[in-house]
């Protein structure tokens, strides 16, 4: 059949590849954070299981490997989702105009969402630059640093902006894909704010933990 | 003693070059089972007959008087003042083009957004007008049937952050009806085609599933869903292009 489209010229062939990518770069970071979370926060049962575990990960390669490579996946992912942030003026006025008058939540998700990524973006890759130059990991010199009080205050911020955009990311994925149904969006919402909620608490309870932990 | 209602409304007369857009205040008493469409009818006759709005049916069939009702998109003659705080701030719906105070043109939006989407049945078969229909799963006619209520009041679009942003993103109901030619057996376009269409970053790969669309449909389309099957479909068929199959 022939068929000429209106839209001549416009084909998207590498639209539906690019979508891809974000979508798999943004759930490779998920599952990247929710290990991350179990390693660090393995210090509030015992800093010899933090230890434990990063010895593990540097005697793989992992960290050597695994570390520089999750970086370019972040770097990959912020250009890949970068494409739908507006860096014009107009578009920006557009889109916080759009939000404040449509008090609409997950619009107001959105609007988070791109304004954690542009936090996320510079203190995610200073923390990154921080950790994998000064390896190996332990958990006396984790603590060295956040009790030198800079770094506490920094990780209260990344925190939280972290966090967001990683639970918002993961609903997000389920609902324009498809594998949540309207039914059960509501369920799956209040669900995935639950758990955001649990990892910010148990980040906040592992930074007390370090702020307390003997640096020898 | 009933509420009285305090209406701002956006007034501003493209035609007139005088008219500068400002909000003007209207006050009424409300009435038992008031919708907007009434109390913007009593306005025009007796505060101020220059006041522009679009209504047809009043029924929420024809799709002609989508606004923005207090920051949502919604049909006028769909909502009940009782449903409402007493202070009611009606806006233009945005992405389309206004003709005055409260009227757009959705008209010749839905038109370009057919035009583009090829919105009817592609098929190499004869057309008889002696035969008899032919015969459709009752399933599918159902699926079709769904998707077709569409009332085309732009409200999804004028929701829609994403339509905002770019003015060339095809929006909710677009993407809607190029699902409904998708399950629609009759039509012979191939996944292929359909992905000439909407796979790429104007069409289903623009969509940020901000949901907007879904939470404002006033006919309650499942718009979510078809977003969803489109993504996937259309992601399915990007891979197949790639590896060229
Ligand atoms: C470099 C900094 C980052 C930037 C600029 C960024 C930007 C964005 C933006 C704008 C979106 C929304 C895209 C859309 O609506 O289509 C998004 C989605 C997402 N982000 Fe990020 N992000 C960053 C880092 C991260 C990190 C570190 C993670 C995880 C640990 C992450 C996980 C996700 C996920 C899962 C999604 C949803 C993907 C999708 O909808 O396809 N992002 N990101
Ligand atoms: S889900 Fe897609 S089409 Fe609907 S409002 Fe969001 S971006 Fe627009
Ligand atoms: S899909 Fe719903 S909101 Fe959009 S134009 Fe049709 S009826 Fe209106
Ligand atoms: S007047 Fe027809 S839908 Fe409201």
């Amino acid at each position: 059949m022939t068929i000429v489209y209106a839209p001549a010229g416009k084909s998207g062939k590498w639209d539906g590849v690019l979508d891809w990518l974000q979508m798999l770069s943004g759930a490779s970071l998920i599952l990247f954070m929710w290990c991350h979370m179990l390693l660090v926060s393995s210090v509030v049962i015992s800093p010899d299981l933090m230890n434990a575990i990063a010895w593990f990960f540097e005697a793989t390669f992992m960290a050597q490997v695994g570390g520089p490579l999750i970086f370019v996946v972040f770097l990959m992912h912020f250009v890949l989702a970068a494409r739908k942030i507006p860096f014009r003026m107009d578009g920006q006025k557009a889109i916080w105009q759009h939000a404040r008058m449509m008090h609409h939540g997950d619009t107001w998700l959105w609007v988070i969402q791109a304004v954690s990524a542009m936090c996320i973006l510079v203190m995610g890759s200073i923390h990154m630059w921080v950790v994998l130059t000064d390896l190996p990991i332990t958990a006396a010199k984790s603590a060295a640093r956040i009790q030198g009080g800079f770094w506490a205050v920094f990780y209260l911020f990344l925190l939280p902006l972290a966090e967001l955009h990683v639970g918002i990311g993961f609903y997000r994925i389920a609902v324009k894909w498809g594998f949540v149904k309207d039914k059960d969006r509501p369920r799956f919402k209040r669900g995935e704010n639950i758990v955001t909620l649990m990892f910010i608490g148990i980040g906040l309870i592992t930074l007390i933990r370090f702020l307390f932990l003997a640096t020898n | 003693m009933s509420r009285l209602l305090k209406f701002n409304i956006f007034r501003y007369n493209p035609e007139d070059a005088q008219s500068e857009p400002h909000m003007q205040e209207f006050v009424l008493e409300e009435t038992d089972a008031m919708t907007l469409f009434i109390a913007l009818n009593r306005i025009r006759e007796e505060q101020d007959p220059s006041l522009q709005f679009d209504f047809c049916c009043r029924a929420g069939i024809c799709g002609s008087c989508g606004m923005v009702i207090n920051g949502r998109p919604g049909l006028a003659c769909h909502t009940k003042t009782k449903d409402l705080p007493g202070e009611i701030t009606l806006l233009p719906l945005p992405v389309f083009k206004l003709v005055g105070d409260l009227s757009v043109d959705t008209g010749s939006w839905f038109r370009e957004m057919y035009t583009k989407t090829e919105s009817w049945i592609h098929t190499e078969k004869e057309f008889d007008p002696e035969a008899l229909e032919e015969r459709m799963d009752n399933k599918d006619a159902v699926s079709i049937y769904e998707l077709e209520r569409c009332v085309e009041c732009g409200c999804c679009i004028a929701a829609c952050g994403t339509a905002r942003m770019r003015d060339d993103f095809l929006g909710a109901a677009a993407l809607n009806r190029v699902a409904r030619f998708l399950i629609d057996p009759r039509d012979q376009r191939s996944e292929k085609d359909y992905y000439e269409i909407i796979g790429n970053d104007m069409g289903i790969f623009g969509c940020m599933g901000l949901l907007a669309c879904e939470d404002v449909c006033p006919k309650h389309l499942p718009l979510q869903n078809q977003l969803g099957f489109l993504r996937r479909k259309m992601g399915i068929t990007s891979l197949k292009r790639l590896f060229g199959k």
